[in-house]
């Protein structure tokens, strides 16, 4: 066994606080494409929001369900949005893709969009104080809200298998779209993704 | 004996202080720490105890510093605070995770608290259901239901059930139901059974009455008449009727989180092996104060109801009987610790003289300090009720009994009661006169 003395009990105490001293600079900031896939903890991030809402836009424009409502009603149908339920073991942000969906299915053309039933209260107390306080010409009158013929809802799972230091991840995304009207489901979306995690059990 | 010449023993003699002085303070103000927030909050000042704790640990990296917080701004009632500093003592667990090496140096040549606090098992586990019960109060059951989730995952990665914490299942079986997951529900509470009776030991608790009466139920309602049988057997329960909420009544389910989780201190042994200073070694581990006394809880409401909570988990016996199971582990590195500074004390004595042996014995002596670092802002236990009320808005009172049955404390909350639906109360008390001092810390 090499011998170990004072000496190097306090050189050893003097690199330790180096390195401690050294945690203490700035911070370094990168500018990242939004398209890079980086994936850091294993968890739900922006590369798995992206690429669950643009293969669901891709999949809920090329169905059928589309062309039949024009055909029957000679017009655009009209989706709002319900909750989409976390049933995740991740605080997942559903807003994040929902939003790209709903972008995405509004720049189309093919589809219109009313506000969720959050927004409503927000315009509905708008159009009160405008019925105080606007002119009658630039007042907007209640009762004209257009109805919608469509709800989006759906729910985010996962299924977890995990023994020390290794794990790994099942996502379910399930997107349906159902008539208000009939309670009928036209379109059921959904994506998988699998990821495998491995965690060393030795750091520094 | 050889001196050595002045100037060595001067430069070495200033930076052994300095090192001693440093190490002390670090050590010292762990205990310190501790003991203040938890006389602070003996006396009921959570403002005090939460004032003390803030100032801590400003850049986040101490797992310890931000549980204590998260528990500290939840017996404030700021419940949003307090898991977005949770969620960050979550990921530095994360961080945190495997053996490290130079931890383990630093912890063999100096003593524990060199390496990095990352909680107890049943510390880990019981952030996910304080933060879960947090959502509870924030009325986010399904973020509640993503705690009770991840806890899953982290006791299925420990493995069997003696590892497991029976009230987390117990709590995500709850929410499960609440949510209308009968089928989870069930695995849960059977869980939860299962876990309670295979850790009575570690626990000091059977299979709680409520528990109990939930299992039969939800059996009773998923129509599993062989398995109520059985388990009406298994509990000695001859006639079981569920009660189910009426046409206009629902679920109160009231949580409370009582007292302090008890508070490491140190243990020390000096021995000499040989007869010289230099075979002076000294051994510190942490050791428990002796436990001190439970509150019962009473909830009361205007209907002329009063029902008594049930004890469903006893923080206190998981801390002590975390310790008992890490005590050989500990007890070996303080030996082997104590051999290697022995050793280099007896090389410095060699080398540089009788002097600096004394010394370096010293600064060994001075650094050996037991960790003695726990999440002490838990509670002492957890009580649970369910309770089926008619719907409305409703007064309750929440009372504290001391040990001899004394009221020593009254928590008035206002809830309300939808009709077939369940309403959580996730509350904390501490101390007599707590609500009164949260009261005054708000203005």
């Amino acid at each position: 066994m090499p011998k170990f003395g004072f000496r190097h009990f306090i050189k050893v105490l003097l690199v330790l606080g180096m390195v401690a001293g050294m945690a203490a600079c700035k911070p370094t900031v990168t500018r990242e494409d939004p398209n890079l896939v980086k994936d850091l903890s294993g968890k739900w991030n922006d590369t798995d929001s992206r690429k669950v809402s643009e293969e669901m836009i891709q999949d809920v424009l090329s169905q059928a369900w589309l062309g039949k409502f024009n055909t029957k009603n000679g017009r655009v149908p009209t989706v709002i949005v319900g909750t989409v339920r976390n049933l995740s073991h991740e605080h997942i942000n559903t807003q994040t893709f929902i939003s790209d969906i709903r972008r995405a299915l509004i720049n189309s053309g093919e589809v219109g969009f009313v506000a969720s039933s959050d927004e409503r209260g927000e315009i509905r107390s708008e159009r009160k104080d405008q019925d105080l306080n606007a002119s009658e010409a630039t007042r907007k009158e209640m009762g004209n809200e257009e109805g919608a013929d469509f709800m989006l809802k759906g729910t985010i799972n996962t299924i977890i298998d995990a023994i020390e230091g290794e794990q790994v991840r099942f996502y379910q995304i399930d997107l349906t779209l159902i008539d208000l009207s009939s309670n009928r489901m036209v379109w059921a979306g959904q994506q998988k993704i699998k990821k495998s995690i491995e965690r060393s059990g030795i750091r520094l | 004996m050889r001196l050595p010449d002045r100037f060595n023993w001067v430069v070495m003699l200033t930076s052994v202080s300095a090192l001693t002085a440093m190490l002390l303070t670090g050590c010292m103000a762990l205990g310190q720490k501790a003991e203040s927030l938890h006389s602070a909050l003996a006396a009921g000042q959570v403002g005090n105890a939460l004032a003390i704790a803030e100032k801590e640990d400003v850049d986040k990296k101490d797992v310890l510093a931000s549980m204590n917080k998260g528990m500290l701004r939840r017996m404030k009632g700021d419940y949003q605070g307090s898991n977005r500093i949770l969620e960050v003592a979550k990921g530095q667990i994360e961080t945190l995770y495997g053996v490290s090496v130079s931890e383990q140096a630093g912890a063999l040549m100096v003593n524990d608290t060199l390496r990095s606090y990352v909680g107890d098992r049943y510390e880990q586990v019981l952030l996910h259901a304080f933060m879960a019960m947090n959502y509870l109060q924030l009325d986010d059951i399904d973020a509640a239901r993503v705690e009770m989730l991840q806890a899953g995952v982290k006791m299925q990665e420990w493995g069997e059930e003696p590892e497991e914490d029976p009230f987390v299942r117990y709590l995500s079986g709850i929410i499960y139901e609440v949510l209308g997951e009968k089928d989870q529900a069930l695995v849960s509470y059977r869980m939860a059974k299962n876990v309670y009776k295979a850790t009575i030991d570690k626990h000091k608790l059977g299979v709680p009455a409520v528990l109990k009466n939930d299992l039969l139920r939800v059996l009773s309602e998923q129509g599993s008449v062989d398995e109520l049988a059985m388990l009406k057997k298994e509990f000695n329960i001859k006639k079981f009727q569920a009660e189910t909420s009426g046409k206009d009544s629902g679920e109160l389910i009231v949580l409370v989180n009582s007292g302090l989780a008890p508070l490491r201190q140190e243990a020390s042994i000096v021995a000499n092996t040989g007869g010289e200073v230099v075979d002076t070694v000294k051994i510190s581990v942490p050791k428990y104060t002796p436990p001190k006394q439970r509150y019962a809880v009473r909830l009361t409401t205007g209907q002329n109801l009063s029902a008594d909570l049930e004890l469903v988990e006893d923080v206190d016996a998981l801390a002590r009987a975390a310790l008992d199971d890490d005590m050989p582990v500990i007890m070996s590195r303080a030996i082997a610790r104590a051999v290697v500074k022995h050793k280099t004390q007896s090389q410095v004595e060699e080398k540089r003289g009788a002097m600096m042996g004394f010394l370096a014995t010293a600064l060994n002596v001075a650094t050996e300090r037991a960790d003695t670092r726990s999440w002490t802002t838990l509670p002492q236990t957890i009580q649970l009720t369910r309770v089926k009320l008619p719907a409305g808005v409703h007064k309750v009172n929440i009372e504290i009994y001391n040990a001899a049955g004394t009221l020593v404390d009254t928590l008035v909350k206002t809830v309300q009661v939808k009709s077939g639906k369940s309403v959580f109360l996730a509350e904390h008390w501490v101390a007599p006169n707590m609500a009164l001092n949260v009261v005054a810390d708000k203005k």
